[in-house]
């Protein structure tokens, strides 16, 4: 109905349909983002007149997206009602994936999480199992907790991914997972649930995340370190996440410390090494106790061992945190970040001594400018900023103004002529590859 | 029985935590000499919010919270029972931030409908540690100081091994779930799911769910009565177990059953052969 309003109007007019997909396009997202919700603040801010802000707003209203909410503060006179975005028009599916985990969740529009979940599992298993596994959890997760339908899917990989060159492209995972090569894993998850589909590397999301919601919040520049097997960084400056030429900004563990990668030498598995060698040797008595009982070792009982005062635990976590903060203080003179979040399994479970190493390296090679108000902190939000961060991908995707343009008018992003196209082509490959091969067949 | 001590027995942590994280086991987590001092000296005040104080398993848990705080000259200054209602836990933390209370121990019911009065709750300045789970988007640190659980992944992963001997190949397997966006319920439902689709894919699967305690002994006749052939059912805890288990006796059916939290009805029946096959609980060190 809404659909066949625009169209008329547009009649006779071609020119004026951009201009109305432009407008609306404007409105929805002064209302999304708070900018702007009554309609004299909107017709302020948009610049458009108040006959075409009426209309347009009557549209949105029409097609779902927006809804009158409560009466704002009156100026004088009548208090003014004030616009609302429906985030609940759709849902966001997003998932990060891990080296040893996965995570799921369900957003709303507005990028928040309503429900998450994490389980242990293997990368090395292979894509069609962690592919099966994420939509039989998306399936369930959207059946029991009754949430609208997705609009889109964000997806967080460990490795860089790389720039996609359209919209609706999705992009190869085989520069991030070596043993996925040639797996289309994102065309099939997108085609699985029918919505467009966003990557970026678990760094990136995580760092998304914790400027959204965690130790960043309201802050416009901040660095975010994932301190896991592998070891990058995330960089958020001036309100933006740098993606870099190709996308690979931020992959720190290949600093060289000495004549290693620093990945090598303080990366979550050489961690683990280096505690059963004190276990097995008797440097390391809580640790040698640990590894009778379980029969191994993590890194989550080195820093276990470091929070109970094991000394050896202290000591080699203390310097590994230096060792990244080397590696860290450049970056920090560089783009003077307000806070520096820590996060991944070996910040999580290496607790106040492996941050007491960073603070150290990075405190001590930072000019004094840069390190005055410079907060060096844990993640709170531990693999959950995966989550958040890739919603907030989805999110701004789906309404960058070109983008919402195109499907504003129809009511939602799945109806984007240029997803379907590449949702048409997606499903004959698809169909391609699996029809039986042409020719002789050996018997 | 064997002769090992809890120690040597315990089984390796399978789920995750609310944030994706690794736990941490509960007896590896101490009070230096020096804390306890302190704590004794400072003599805090405790309440406990809990979703029910009728069943064995809050009975032990009470029991337990209250004794350990009593080591540490902590008083238990008030214990809720909120019977499973959303607004009776929203006034009943609401009204804690204001009372003379150091701390709360909480076990949110339910999601989103509960985070904002537990948030308020640290706001106010009191110190909140949480059973079981924690509504998505609060943070440890920020919005509460931690959680407390049992594996809720492996209990479900043990009750659908359980329950995997009793079903036939290619039979078909019943989950009595709990109608409620709730943590806890969901992780042992979905490790439920994934033991069986791992192990046994020959079994179908089929859920019915209920809201209200009351509602799982019809929910699991009606599951009896949609799927011929049934051969078991996994029933998400151990109260709306046995109720099912009395339902399904008053119809004249038996059916396996397997279920999570020792409580002594389950224990009793499994205990005379009854339908409870299996039940999966954790040991409280």
């Amino acid at each position: 109905m809404a659909q066949e309003k625009a169209t008329l109007r547009s009649v006779g007019r071609p020119r004026s349909v951009d201009a109305a997909q432009a407008s609306l396009a404007l409105l929805l997202n002064l209302v999304r983002t708070g900018a702007a919700t009554t309609r004299q603040e909107l017709e302020r801010r948009s610049e458009l007149g108040r006959a075409v802000v009426a209309d347009r707003l009557a549209t949105m209203i029409e097609l779902g997206l927006l809804k009158e909410g409560e009466l704002g503060q009156a100026t004088g006179g009548r208090a003014p009602r004030q616009m609302q975005f429906r985030q609940d028009a759709g849902s966001l599916l997003v998932s990060a994936i891990d080296q040893s985990s996965i995570a799921l969740g369900i957003a709303d529009l507005n990028g928040q999480l309503l429900v998450e979940h994490h389980e242990a599992a293997q990368l090395d298993s292979g894509p069609e199992v962690i592919l099966d596994r994420l939509a039989t959890i998306f399936d369930w997760l959207l059946r029991e907790t009754e949430k609208p339908a997705p609009w889109g899917i964000g997806l967080a990989l460990p490795g860089p991914i790389e720039k996609p060159p359209t919209d609706f492209e999705t992009v190869p995972v085989l520069q991030t997972v070596q043993t996925w090569q040639g797996f289309p894993f994102l065309e099939r998850l997108s085609m699985r649930f029918g919505v467009p589909i966003f990557a970026r590397s678990g760094v990136q999301t995580m760092t998304m995340g914790e400027a959204k919601s965690g130790g960043g919040r309201g802050l416009s520049d901040i660095i975010y370190v994932k301190l896991g097997r592998s070891i990058s960084a995330g960089l958020i400056s001036e309100g933006r996440l740098h993606r870099g030429a190709q996308g690979a900004a931020g992959m720190i563990g290949h600093s060289r410390v000495g004549e290693d990668l620093l990945e090598a030498v303080a990366g979550a598995d050489v961690i683990a090494r280096e505690g059963m060698a004190a276990a097995e040797d008797g440097r390391s008595p809580y640790l040698a106790q640990a590894l009778a009982r379980q029969g191994e070792l993590s890194v989550v009982d080195i820093g276990h061992a470091a929070q109970l005062g094991d000394l050896f635990c202290v000591d080699l976590l203390g310097r590994c945190g230096r060792m990244v903060g080397e590696a860290l203080a450049p970056l920090t003179n560089l783009v003077n970040p307000a806070l520096i979040v820590v996060g991944g399994v070996v910040a999580e479970s290496g607790g106040d001594s492996l941050l007491a190493g960073i603070r150290e390296a990075v405190y001590r090679q930072s000019h004094p400018m840069v390190s005055r108000d410079l907060q060096i902190i844990r993640s709170q939000m531990g693999a959950s900023s995966g989550l958040v961060g890739a919603a907030q991908v989805v999110v701004e995707e789906l309404f960058a103004p070109a983008t919402l343009q195109g499907w504003i008018g129809l009511g939602s992003p799945v109806r984007h002529p240029d997803f379907q196209k590449r949702l048409e082509r997606m499903s004959a490959s698809a169909a391609a590859e699996a029809a039986p091969p042409a020719g002789r067949v050996a018997p | 029985m064997n002769s090992k001590t809890p120690g040597d027995t315990a089984m390796s942590i399978a789920g995750l935590g609310p944030h994706g994280e690794r736990a941490v086991p509960a007896d590896q987590i101490q009070l230096t000499p020096a804390d306890a001092a302190q704590a004794l000296t400072r003599r805090f005040s405790v309440a406990l919010v809990l979703h029910t104080t009728t069943s064995d398993w809050s009975k032990q848990e009470l029991a337990g919270i209250a004794a350990t705080l009593g080591l540490y000259s902590a008083a238990l200054v008030e214990v809720v029972d909120c019977n499973f209602d959303v607004d009776l836990q929203v006034a009943a933390l609401t009204r804690l931030a204001r009372e003379p209370v150091d701390a709360v121990i909480s076990i949110p019911i339910g999601n989103a409908r509960v985070a904002a009065a537990h948030r308020d709750l640290t706001l106010s300045g009191r110190k909140l540690v949480l059973l079981d789970n924690a509504p998505t988007g609060m943070l440890p640190g920020t919005d509460y100081a931690s959680v407390v659980s049992t594996d809720n992944f492996g209990l479900g992963q043990s009750c659908a091994a359980m329950l995997s001997a009793h079903i036939p190949p290619n039979g078909a397997a019943g989950i009595l779930g709990y109608g409620i966006d709730f943590f806890a319920t969901h992780e042992r439902e979905i490790a439920f799911r994934k033991w069986m689709g791992s192990h046994r894919p020959d079994v179908t699967l089929v859920r019915e769910r209920f809201a209200e305690l009351e509602g799982a002994g019809p929910a699991a006749l009606e599951m009896v009565q949609k799927t011929p052939g049934l051969s078991g059912i996994f029933a998400v805890w151990d109260v709306p177990a046995m109720k099912a288990v009395r339902a399904l006796a008053q119809n004249g059916i038996e059916l396996p059953f397997t279920t999570v939290d020792l409580g002594n009805e389950v224990a009793l029946d499994m205990a005379r052969r009854g339908m409870i096959k299996g039940i999966g609980a954790q040991f409280a060190v």
